[in-house]
């Protein structure tokens, strides 16, 4: 499991591949915390490389957005396919979260 | 009285004769004296070791061995009766029976000759005709019949010198070959610091010259009167001989002993090798020990036609009169 | 063998192999050069002494050789007649102590010099004596004295001999031919010759003193020992004949170069000559006997032999001592490491207050000593505090058991039963991936004709999911009661359970309300995996879902409440994620479809038969990949109303 972080613009991207469940989803959350304390407002998490993630990886995610929220800050997700589109459409998160089609739009959408 | 007398006569002459009695109950042993034909040495051993092993008295002999030499021919000996057998050899005998005196050959011992010739190889001499014109050593004699011979027959004209019965001629150069015996100045010569492989030597017995040396000799008379006692001396050497060529070490020391007591300069070595020579001479190559101390007529032929022709005899004597041959039988 | 031998005596071995290979070296050097010097030193003085004695024999010989010398002069000058000759003849023997006895011989010609003709004058007891040597026992033309020189023309001594009678005297003659001119022809007359005693030759040659044990001995030219101080060798014995004797190839080669007149330094072995030693022969010119002069080798190398055993002494006793010392270092290595052995065997086995022999050394056994205790102390920490762990992890292990235990006991087990044809037939099955699950199902009756059917899953597993899960069942039951639509129930669950929810933790949740009398089903769905709605007729399809995310994670949601028809023989089978995210080896997913195909697969219609069908495509799937997930079933089939018109039965 790895994530990629990168600077476009004034957005943050994080590019999560690998299976998000009990045993990577800290690293997860560690690096997730980490760029907030560096002061990301905008976070994009692209899960176009997630084979898999458990309930446990959708808690990282949760946390992940209410201290964003908590902060005044933005967080979406684009690159939803497979098993992890599956997971926030079962789970709901579809609607709980932003979630874009691509990261062109996303980027223009967040930019703005 | 008279029948008295004679009867205390004939008593005393039986006390007299009685001890000899006593000693002809013990043993019945007969004297003899032997002479051998040179000064003691391991020319001799066979007679040694049979009187020191008891052979002699085995068979019933008690010898005596005087000790030989130059002073003590013995022809003379046998003349006088002061030896009843003596050794010398056939060339020897054969002239002194054509000279009249009725001796007789009982055992041939030496039935190869060990005469030889020998020169230095670095004085030019390698084969028969390098000795032309040369100084050869002579011992004159019996011992120049077989060298003349040779001469003769291979047309070679050398210079004789007389030699001694030392080598020193030979080795400081004063004669360009010497006359040698195989068992004796031979190996002197050796012992005088010459390697074989120096040496070129002509040894008759291998060029149709090998008249057999030392034989047993005894008077006619002595034999018509004791035929026993003559055989059982020469089967009584023989033996000795054999046990000699098989206890050499021992024979050796005897050896020396005799010629200590005899005041002759002797020395180890010299008489291992002369011993060891005498069994290659005494045993026969061919017909082994069946021949042992026999005279083939064929030899005695070779001899005594080589002594008519030097006009040392006149006639061949007859060979059944001069061969009465006693080894045959030996036992080993 | 060597590998499992202990450091001291490895070190031993070592440092003696080397030490002594070292001594080795410089010994044998040592003794090779001070040999060869010692052999340098003893060619020269061999030489020397050799050569002196030489000269001195020779000075000997030459005043001898004179005589017969100056004699032929006089001989061959005029002619002497018999008186004459006797006379020069005595005058020689008075006049030298040296000779001992001196002839004129003449080479016997014809006539009455026939037999020739030699006066020879010697001495007896204190006079001399006369004789005519030309006689019938005596053949002198034949003796080697006159037949050498007559052959040779030249001057000649002879070998030695002992002369007759007189005891035992050794004597060598020289002799010298002498020439007559007749008729102006040079020839041979005959031989001068003067008999000399060898005494002085022996005594000049015994007196030559050579170190302690060395001596000097002559030969002949022909070999023969003329002196020695073995006095049974003298004439006895020629060189020749004891190298035969003694099977000695190299002594006759020796021998054969003595004659020859070479000189030089040879070894001699031990022999019939003596024992080992340096020999240095020269030749006498005068009569070509050999001189030598003989050094045993033991006296020469004598002191050199002495001081390489005092050496050597010392060297043993050196690496005696080195070995001690070595010894003595490496047991100050190898005590404490056997100590350590120890402590570690008694460590092993348990004992970790088996102190170890700290000491003070600041090498590095004393470093390693020190290591070691400070593991063994630590060790000892660590595995105290292990020991606590375990112990409290059993203690934890035996608290979630009874956490187990009571989590088993509120999850409903008892199934109800109606009478054939009416009510519901209900089967589940709750296996929680380890001890406490978050999963959890429920049913209860509302009243006497509504059945409450409940399946949930807490996010994450073990026993914060547990704990939350008994809460989310105690709420939902509780809000049950006070609402009558499935999807206000949730949003109830949903507000108590999101406010003040730090940990994040949300639950998926399907919650349906049966009315068995008419088969109505009202449903609210939180997030959870849609149930799969199998109809009598086998045909199969998810539930639709209400679009509802899960529960317990935001206040304010409105759970929509969603509806269906039961008829008598559907299934509603409920279940949690942990059957359609489980994996095989390969990594697989169980799946919808596959989970579809098994369900609606069952041959017998019975919620139990359709449970356990299930059960085993799982356990067959997985093949004994760990179970990540926990799994829930709960299956429902509605039989038809309480009272059947068919039956009639109350």
């Amino acid at each position: 499991m790895t994530v990629e972080t990168r600077r476009e613009k004034e957005i943050t991207v994080a590019a999560i591949t690998g299976r998000m469940d009990a045993l990577t989803t800290s690293d997860v959350e560690r690096t997730l915390m980490r760029l907030l304390d560096e002061g990301a407002r905008t976070l994009l998490i692209d899960l176009g490389g997630l084979d898999y993630i458990s309930s446990a990886g959708l808690r990282t995610l949760l946390a992940a957005a209410k201290r964003m929220k908590a902060q005044a800050g933005t967080m979406a997700f684009v690159n939803l396919k497979g098993h992890a589109k599956e997971v926030f459409e079962i789970s709901g998160f579809y609607s709980l979260f932003t979630v874009y089609d691509s990261v062109e739009s996303a980027l223009e959408r967040l930019g703005r | 009285m008279r029948t008295l007398r004679g009867l205390c006569l004939l008593l005393a002459v039986c006390f007299t004769l009685s001890p000899l009695w006593g000693r002809a109950e013990e043993r019945t042993l007969k004297r003899a004296v032997f002479l051998p034909q040179w000064v003691p040495q391991a020319q001799f051993a066979g007679y040694y070791m049979a009187y020191r092993k008891g052979i002699y008295r085995k068979y019933g002999i008690d010898v005596t061995i005087v000790p030989g030499g130059a002073e003590r021919p013995p022809s003379r000996y046998l003349e006088t009766g002061e030896a009843q057998f003596v050794t010398a050899w056939l060339s020897s005998a054969l002239q002194m029976r054509a000279k009249g005196m009725r001796l007789v050959n009982i055992g041939q011992v030496v039935q190869r000759s060990a005469l030889m010739l020998v020169a230095k190889k670095g004085s030019g001499i390698t084969k028969p005709r390098d000795l032309e014109g040369r100084k050869v050593g002579l011992w004159g004699g019996d011992f120049e019949i077989q060298p003349r011979a040779f001469f003769e027959r291979e047309g070679l004209h050398v210079k004789p010198v007389r030699q001694s019965f030392s080598v020193n001629l030979f080795l400081r150069g004063g004669v360009d070959a010497a006359s040698a015996m195989w068992y004796n100045e031979y190996h002197t010569i050796i012992n005088a610091g010459i390697n074989p492989e120096e040496l070129t030597t002509f040894s008759f017995a291998d060029l149709g010259l090998n008249f057999p040396e030392d034989g047993i000799y005894t008077l006619e008379a002595s034999l018509r009167r004791d035929p026993e006692l003559a055989c059982a001396f020469v089967r009584a050497s023989l033996q000795g001989w054999l046990y000699a060529f098989s206890h050499q070490e021992e024979a050796v020391n005897t050896v020396l002993e005799y010629a200590a007591e005899a005041k002759v300069p002797a020395n180890r070595a010299h008489q291992k090798w002369m011993l060891a020579r005498m069994k290659e001479l005494i045993i026969p190559s061919k017909g082994g020990a069946a021949g042992l101390g026999s005279l083939k007529q064929s030899d005695y032929t070779l001899v005594g036609r080589e002594l008519k022709e030097r006009r040392l005899i006149g006639n061949i004597p007859d060979f059944s009169e001069f061969y009465r041959g006693c080894g045959a039988d030996v036992q080993k | 063998m060597f590998r499992n031998r202990g450091i001291a005596f490895k070190l031993i071995a070592l440092v003696a192999t080397a030490g002594g290979f070292i001594f080795l070296c410089v010994f044998g050097y040592s003794y090779l050069f001070s040999r060869r010097t010692i052999e340098k030193n003893i060619e020269e003085s061999a030489r020397n002494l050799a050569l002196a004695t030489v000269s001195r024999i020779e000075a000997s010989l030459r005043s001898v050789q004179k005589i017969p010398l100056n004699a032929r002069y006089l001989v061959e000058s005029r002619p002497l007649d018999r008186a004459a000759l006797v006379d020069l003849l005595l005058n020689l023997a008075e006049n030298n102590q040296d000779i001992y006895g001196a002839a004129v011989a003449f080479e016997p010609g014809k006539g009455k010099n026939e037999r020739g003709f030699a006066p020879y004058v010697y001495r007896k007891d204190r006079t001399i004596a006369l004789t005519e040597l030309a006689s019938e026992r005596i053949d002198y033309p034949l003796a080697d004295w006159y037949q050498i020189p007559r052959e040779l023309s030249q001057p000649e001594w002879s070998e030695p001999y002992y002369g007759e009678g007189q005891g035992k005297i050794l004597r060598s003659t020289y002799s010298v031919p002498f020439y007559v001119t007749a008729k102006e022809q040079r020839h041979f007359g005959g031989v001068i010759a003067v008999d000399i005693s060898l005494e002085r030759l022996q005594d000049i040659v015994s007196s030559v003193k050579v170190l302690r044990t060395g001596y000097a001995f002559l030969i002949s030219q022909n070999g023969t020992v003329v002196t020695h101080p073995r006095k049974e060798l003298i004439m006895n014995a020629t060189i020749f004949g004891m190298a035969e004797e003694a099977g000695d190839a190299g002594l006759r080669e020796l021998g054969r170069r003595m004659i020859k007149g070479a000189s030089g330094l040879a070894p001699l072995g031990p022999g019939p000559l003596g024992p080992a030693s340096l020999m240095y022969y020269a030749p006498i010119p005068s009569n070509n006997w050999s001189l030598a002069v003989v050094f045993p080798v033991a006296e020469l190398m004598s002191d050199v032999r002495r001081f390489n055993g005092i050496a050597a002494i010392l060297a043993v006793a050196g690496l005696a001592a080195l070995s001690g010392a070595v010894i003595l270092i490496a047991r100050s290595i190898t005590r404490p490491l056997r100590a350590m052995v120890q402590a570690t065997g008694r460590i092993a086995e348990g004992d970790l207050d088996a102190p170890l022999p700290v000491r003070m050394s600041g090498d590095e056994v004393g470093t390693l000593t020190k290591a070691f205790e400070d593991m063994r102390v630590s060790l000892k920490q660590y595995i105290g505090r292990l020991t606590e762990t375990t112990a409290a992890k059993q203690a934890i292990e035996s608290e979630l058991k009874v956490a187990r235990d009571i989590q088993m006991e509120i999850i409903p087990k008892k199934f109800p039963t109606f009478p054939e044809g009416t009510g519901v037939d209900i089967h589940a099955w709750i296996e929680p991936a380890r001890e406490v699950g978050g999963d959890f199902y429920d049913f209860f009756f509302l009243d006497r004709s509504r059945l409450c059917a409940v399946i949930a899953d807490v996010s994450d597993k073990g026993v914060p999911a547990s704990l939350f899960m008994a809460v989310t069942k105690t709420l939902i039951k509780a809000k049950a009661a006070l609402e009558t639509a499935p999807g206000d129930v949730l949003t109830a669950v949903n507000e108590e359970l999101a406010a003040g929810n730090g940990t994040n933790m949300f639950v998926t949740v399907f919650f349906a309300v049966l009315d068995i009398e008419t088969g109505e089903l009202l449903y609210a769905n939180g997030g959870h995996n849609p149930p799969v709605l199998i109809r009598r007729d086998g045909t199969a399809g998810p539930v639709e879902k209400t679009g509802n995310p899960v529960v317990g994670v935001i206040e304010g949601i409105e759970y929509r409440t969603g509806q269906l028809i039961l008829y008598p023989g559907d299934t509603l089978f409920m279940f949690t994620d942990g059957v359609t995210e489980a994996v095989n080896r390969g990594g697989e997913l169980f799946g919808d479809e596959r989970l579809l195909k098994e369900v609606s697969a069952a041959a017998d219609p019975s919620p139990a038969s359709r449970v356990a069908a299930v059960r085993n495509a799982l356990a067959r799937f997985s093949e004994g990949a760990p179970q990540a997930d926990d799994i829930t079933i709960l299956a429902v089939r509605y039989a038809g109303p309480l009272q059947s018109e068919h039956t009639g039965q109350a």
